[in-house]
């Protein structure tokens, strides 16, 4: 539930597929068939002649290189900057400000507002996962998902546990803070598995 | 808020491609920083680190020539084969072994693994046998019980199926898998 750029990373993804693809697909018929190497060679080495005689004509200052190789380091900052970009939008999304309530005068008399940070309904889910046996890891964490912060929590239960009754367990819970805190937040419950629900041995007696 | 709770689902049971996208991108960006580099290095002129622009598209024109056939060859396999492994990534639908159950308050989805140790719980129970008698898979759309009876004990295949699918309709998962019980036709000794 994080905002990470799903269909920009399918789109990438593809376009960088296809253009490997192609020129992998290029190489190997290079390497096979020999008319295809007369072909490319008759083809590419004009092209390239033709590239240095520019790049010799156009030379920006005696001992300086062409500018021609100047677009091509532009064109290289570019891709730099969008492969930069492209990290750094994975995983991100973290809210830290639950609710927010804008006081009037005509209200209550009183005029501000009500910031209910994550933490509270982090911690108070939190501790109250914590003092169940039948739950080897709890975290809560919270999202902003489109403008609106939505918890996420994901708990890791012993093997064996029906996980309906989890779900059950903490849909009661969620009820609880919803009428603490007196707004509905979106909740996510995630039953999952990990290294040390595997190797802890299975609840036997509920 | 329903609309958003049936993204978010979508968005927990199929995966967001994020490990190979930061693969992909830190191998274009230094890339990108060693043209840069050559290219700067042309345009101050200065000598070049490995080989020069201009240099490297006459290599590149010439191709056949240069190269022993079988390296290039293999190199365009490789990257043949990376390209694909990308564009299959970028296509397929790429769903994560999980489930949904269904709630009206808190959007649940459900490991399979965890799906298979509760069934698998179930089923020792109704079959009286130990752990390692019994092996669950759960997949999409299918629950795929096996049973190792110990050796002189009858076990009872419907009971198992029943239960099984007792569990199943209490967890109301979404999408709801077909139950295949198997028992082996070989049983245990020395449990």
């Amino acid at each position: 539930m994080n905002t990470t750029p799903r269909g920009f990373n399918r789109f990438m993804l593809g376009l960088l597929g296809l253009f490997m693809l192609a020129l992998g697909a290029g190489l190997v018929l290079l390497a096979v068939v020999p008319a295809a190497g007369r072909w490319w060679q008759s083809w590419a080495e004009p092209q390239v002649r033709s590239l240095g005689g520019f790049a010799a004509r156009t030379h920006i200052a005696t001992s300086a290189g062409s500018w021609v190789w100047l677009v091509v380091a532009a064109v290289f900052v570019a891709v730099v900057i969008v492969s930069v970009s492209w990290i750094a939008n994975q995983g991100k999304g973290r809210a830290n400000v639950l609710f927010v309530a804008p006081g009037s005068a005509e209200d209550d008399g009183a005029s501000g507002k009500v910031v209910l940070g994550t933490a509270v309904a982090e911690q108070t889910l939190k501790a109250a996962l914590l003092e169940r046996t039948d739950l080897l890891g709890v975290s809560v964490s919270t999202y902003d998902f489109r403008g609106q912060a939505s918890l996420r929590v994901r708990v890791l239960p012993r093997q064996g546990v029906a996980p309906q009754d989890v779900a059950t367990d903490i849909r009661s819970l969620v009820d609880a803070l919803d009428t603490l805190l007196g707004v509905e937040v979106p909740v996510l419950l995630s039953i999952g598995s990990g290294a040390r629900t595997r190797f802890t041995r299975a609840e036997r007696v509920r | 808020m329903k609309q958003a709770m049936s993204r978010v689902l979508r968005r927990e049971t199929h995966s967001s491609r994020a490990p190979l996208s930061v693969i992909a991108a830190i191998l274009l960006g230094l890339l990108a920083v060693y043209g840069l580099l050559e290219s700067m290095l042309r345009v101050l002129g200065q000598p070049a680190w490995l080989i020069d622009p201009l240099t490297a598209a006459q290599r590149l024109a010439g191709l056949p020539a240069g190269i022993s056939a079988m390296l290039l060859g293999a190199t365009g396999a490789l990257l043949l084969l990376v390209g694909l492994i990308f564009l299959s990534h970028a296509l397929l639908p790429g769903r994560r072994a999980r489930h949904v159950i269904a709630d009206p308050r808190v959007a649940v989805v459900v490991d399979d693994e965890v799906i298979a140790s509760a069934l698998a719980r179930r089923t020792r129970m109704a079959a009286g046998v130990t752990r390692e008698q019994v092996m669950v898979v759960v997949s999409a759309r299918t629950v795929q019980v096996n049973v190792r009876p110990t050796s002189g004990i009858m076990v009872d295949e419907d009971h198992i199926r029943a239960s099984v699918e007792a569990e199943l309709e209490a967890m109301a998962l979404d999408p709801a898998p077909a139950v295949v019980v198997n028992l082996a036709r070989t049983g245990v000794v020395g449990v």
